[in-house]
């Protein structure tokens, strides 16, 4: 998947607010790609513009989503639904909680994804749904699957979500901060599943987060995103010891790892600019220390640094 | 506990509910103007004949003995005899009940369908010129008084296109402008919460998830959203359902249905005090138990919902 120059925009009782600003991302196939960036940076706006799941009030301005040798935007909401939710890119969200329908049980959600993309007999159907179960380790699945979701914990709710999206055997899956609303333990035993679905399944990942930790444990590579911008494509390796935009360098060395002391850690200064007056140029040089005359006039380009590795920032 | 332990529970509960009921409705009759005996002898009757006769109902006896021996005799199933028609209450009621139920029930569901398709369609395209005639429909039926569209209706529909019987029930259309009365009326009652609710529902995580699987536009409306905005619906049923059967009672009267809206309305003008009590205690009745019956219907719908308690 190939994403280009995409510019959305919100309308919003304050004004229009660029969300995305000449997106430029590339998904390899079969690859767990990392989507990094501060709240409020347009990733889930991104995510949900590739599923066409944009809310009303979203517009898409510019750009193309190149999948398969089409461009997804220019697709039909109809043929959206029929051709690529689903069977090619499914998502999962960050709200494990509100993301099952309260009234259903779970083999029925589960089941509404197999009847539409595998056409097996009804009664080969329970096994597909224990399967999908498995597949993401919930112990109990016979009994689990006629359970309905306010009976189960968040990161059951989150696994299920990952076994229907799954059920529906997609190419692309889109995972929206789905650790962020679960404890801490949790995540752990979550990152586990995903980490044995990549290795088991031909299966690519785009993984939105703001969370470096569970980036590094999952991903191949990086796009680092700020304020509606890809700033640097990198490959995990790189992403610790070569990052090239200051964005990038800063926000690692902002991570609390368990070996660095509290003195050691980086803040980066001042805060996310709000997307409705961004600033000019560089969008990040008002919190930028290496900053040089032209970075408040030119938006810098996606540069190539090596192979795979790109950076948008004027000094390098 | 199970279900029919709760069911059970909730019908012991509407003891006192149905025993204040019977209270006020007494008491309202009976401390208001007006005399049955008085109503019914004329003007020029002796004190003597007046006397005899309030001897021979009871009327004579003090209000708590009259109220008890009242309440002692619903008790063995004996609603009293009707001091107008000197005949027993259940029997004109059962007469009548009939024609009442018939009225109310196509009234609910002429309100009902109309009212959530109407309402579903507004919250799916939100805000256009669908979403503004519907709104405006729905207080032009509301703003018209109830008798005046009954009216209204017979002039247009019976009077000049002929198309319908101007009154009495005779078959099929005659049922027609009394049920397209009620179902009008009442079905801004369910149009407007079904857009609200619809819109909230269609928001949640759950409606973009399973659009993220792929199922299609209408299914996750007509699944995922509409099962979750009944129970809001059904408890709106249960609330509106004494107001159509007030309404009911009216319509009949100007569409000489001879139900027992009429049969109340004229007993109420004569004063005719079992049959009033004996009409609103099966009312009365009737709205406890459809309450009843939507709060077993929620956990029908909700599993969140337990049959032991409220919601979770």
């Amino acid at each position: 998947m190939r994403i280009e120059d995409l510019q959305v925009a919100f309308s919003t009782e304050e004004g229009p607010v660029e969300a995305l600003d000449g997106v430029e991302l590339t998904i390899h196939q079969g690859t767990f790609h990392g989507l990094i960036g501060e709240t409020g940076c347009g990733k889930s706006v991104t995510g949900q513009t590739i599923m066409g799941l944009l809310d009303n009030n979203a517009r898409i301005k510019k750009g193309r989503i190149m999948y398969r040798e089409q461009d997804l935007l220019k697709l039909s909401s109809r043929q959206m639904e029929r051709q690529i939710r689903g069977n090619e890119i499914a998502m999962i969200f960050q709200d494990p909680g509100s993301s099952l329908n309260p009234l259903f049980t779970i083999k029925n959600q589960i089941e509404e994804a197999i009847k539409m993309y595998r056409p097996v007999p009804r009664e080969r159907r329970e096994g597909l749904i224990l399967e999908a179960l498995q597949q993401v380790k919930l112990p109990d699945a016979r009994n689990l699957m006629h359970r309905y979701p306010h009976q189960l914990s968040g990161g059951m709710k989150q696994r299920v979500m990952i076994a229907m999206m799954l059920a529906c055997n997609p190419r692309l899956l889109i995972a929206d901060e789905p650790t962020t609303a679960l404890d801490v333990s949790i995540q752990a035993q979550f990152i586990k599943v995903l980490k044995d679905l990549k290795d088991n399944l031909d299966l690519t990942i785009l993984y939105i987060t703001h969370d470096l930790a569970v980036i590094s444990e999952l991903c191949d590579y990086v796009s680092v995103m700020y304020a509606g911008r890809i700033v640097e494509n990198l490959s995990m390796y790189d992403l610790f010891r070569d990052p090239c935009h200051p964005y990038t360098e800063k926000l690692v060395n902002s991570v609390l790892g368990v070996s660095t002391r509290l003195d050691q850690l980086e803040e980066i200064p001042g805060s996310v600019p709000r997307l409705i007056n961004p600033p000019p140029g560089c969008r990040f040089h008002p919190r930028c220390s290496e900053v040089l005359p032209v970075c408040s006039q030119e938006v810098p380009l996606l540069k190539e640094v090596k192979g795979l590795h790109s950076v948008a920032c004027h000094r390098r | 506990m199970n279900k029919w332990g709760y069911v059970g529970k909730r019908l012991l509960k509407t003891i006192p509910i149905i025993i204040g009921v019977t209270l006020v409705t007494f008491l309202i009759l009976h401390l208001s103007p007006g005399d049955p005996v008085r109503i019914m002898l004329g003007p020029y009757a002796t004190p003597e004949t007046v006397a005899a006769l309030r001897a021979q109902y009871g009327l004579d006896q003090p209000l708590p003995l009259q109220y008890f021996s009242w309440l002692g005799n619903i008790a063995q199933g004996d609603l009293g005899t009707s001091i107008r028609y000197n005949r027993p209450v259940t029997e004109l009621v059962q007469a009548r009940i009939g024609i009442t139920l018939t009225l109310t029930l196509a009234g609910l569901v002429i309100s009902v369908t109309l009212g959530s398709i109407l309402g579903i369609l507004a919250a799916l395209k939100q805000n256009s010129w669908l979403d503004y005639l519907c709104t405006f429909q729905a207080m032009f039926w509301i703003s018209i008084p109830g008798f005046w569209l009954a009216i209204l209706l017979l002039y247009i529909f019976g009077l000049q296109l002929r198309w319908v019987p101007i009154a009495g029930l005779s078959g099929f259309a005659s049922v027609i402008l009394p049920a397209l009365t009620i179902g009008l009326q009442e079905e801004a009652w369910f149009a407007r919460p079904m857009r609200a609710e619809m819109l909230g529902v269609l928001n949640e995580g759950y409606i973009k998830a399973a659009r993220a699987k792929g199922v299609r536009y209408y299914r996750v409306v007509g699944k995922h959203a509409l099962r979750n905005v009944m129970v809001p619906m059904i408890t709106m049923l249960a609330l509106r359902l004494p107001w159509v059967i007030a309404g009911s009672v009216v319509v009949e009267v100007v569409f000489a249905w001879g139900g027992m809206g009429s049969l109340l309305v004229n007993s109420v003008l004569a004063r005719d005090y079992p049959v009033v009590q004996g009409i609103l205690l099966i009312i009365a009745l009737s709205v406890v138990l459809a309450n009843l019956l939507a709060d077993l219907v929620y956990s029908l719908i909700d599993p969140r919902i337990r049959v032991e308690g409220g919601k979770k």
